[in-house]
């Protein structure tokens, strides 16, 4: 890593701030999620989203890229991006609670699909937002 | 006066005269009617016979009538077997034409068992519909998906997990007053791709896969 001029604490200085900057800019929220679907239509559903008051512990994987809306808010971002960040979701893996009643030969069903709250790695840049889950 | 019983003993005596000279002829008469009462003896002695020999005759015939039912009750009875026998074959046949079958149906799909060396894959197929008052026909197609996804994700818990029921019946007066049944899973799937999602008359149906490895479990 000298740099072509030799001056290679300048360089590392440099780098160092810029990754440092970059660091600071990333912040660790908890996210859960939930919908209802009751006789095969969406009942509910629930988002909540709030800054982690204590250090996670984990590693960062599996992250989302969501278009930024500004104000650094996480949940105005996920609302404007809800199919992908749904189907992210699913692929993180969600809890399934499902419970059918037949009375006098008529059934009804509901289905709860939940998040269990996640502490989740959130980077704001420019225009995006990157989330990845710590595990 | 001696000359009247005179008269009268000669008078007894003439009587008693004819009287005995009549008498051969009734004791002809009487030869007759022994050789008739001997011969109608000897008439009834052949008649004894003859009747004994027609009962006889009789029995030897009733005997032949109870060998004749016995052989007919055995005659039936092989019959009913023979029926009974027949009946056992057809539904042997019947039965074996059901397991071939079954094993027409059957054979083609062996049920797969998730093993160190074969991975498991599991397709279903969840059903949604969207609410009756939408903003536009992009959100009802939306919440209609996602409920479909939620049906899908239950189909895949149902199949790995196994579902709990429970049911309860009542009965009252030999009538079934409520029939009630639960059913209820809980699991945790990840890792499940949508393979195909139709939205067609207000239905939406997502066709899921999951792909579960021996190592997850």
């Amino acid at each position: 890593m000298r740099s072509r001029n030799g001056n290679y604490s300048f360089t590392r200085t440099v780098l160092i701030f810029l990754l440092s900057s970059l660091a600071l800019d990333a912040k660790e929220y908890l996210i859960s999620y939930r919908y209802v679907v009751k006789d095969a239509t969406l009942y509910n559903e629930s988002l909540s989203v709030s800054s982690s008051m204590t250090k996670c512990v984990g590693k960062p994987t599996k992250s989302l890229n969501l278009i930024s809306y500004g104000d650094d808010d996480l949940k105005q971002s996920i609302l404007k991006n809800p199919e992908l960040f749904v189907d992210y979701v699913h692929k993180l893996g969600l809890q399934i609670e499902s419970k059918d009643i037949t009375k006098n030969f008529v059934n009804s069903s509901t289905t709860i699909l939940t998040l269990k709250t996640t502490c989740f790695k959130v980077d704001f840049n420019e225009n995006l937002v990157s989330i990845a889950p710590l595990n | 006066m001696k000359y009247s019983l005179l008269l009268v003993v000669l008078l007894s005596a003439s009587s008693l005269i004819a009287q005995v000279s009549q008498a051969p002829q009734t004791i002809g008469s009487f030869d007759k009617i022994d050789s008739l009462e001997n011969q109608v003896s000897d008439i009834d002695s052949q008649m004894g016979t003859l009747e004994g020999k027609v009962s006889s005759v009789d029995d030897k015939i009733n005997t032949v009538d109870r060998k004749v039912s016995s052989i007919e009750q055995q005659i039936s009875g092989v019959d009913t077997k023979m029926s009974s026998v027949e009946n056992k074959l057809s539904s042997m046949n019947s039965n074996m034409t059901v397991m071939k079958n079954m094993n027409d149906i059957v054979a083609p799909e062996k049920e797969a068992v998730l093993s160190k060396t074969t991975n498991l894959r599991i397709n279903v197929i969840g059903q949604g519909v969207a609410p009756m008052n939408t903003a536009s026909p992009a959100q009802a197609y939306a919440l209609a998906k996602r409920a479909a996804t939620a049906d899908a994700y239950r189909l895949i818990a149902e199949k790995v997990m196994g579902v709990r029921i429970e049911g309860q019946d009542t009965i009252k007066n030999m009538m079934v007053k409520r029939s009630t049944v639960h059913t209820s899973v809980k699991a945790m799937v990840r890792n499940a791709d949508i393979i195909e999602t139709t939205f067609k008359e207000g239905l939406c149906e997502v066709e899921m896969e999951i792909i579960l490895l021996h190592a997850q479990f």
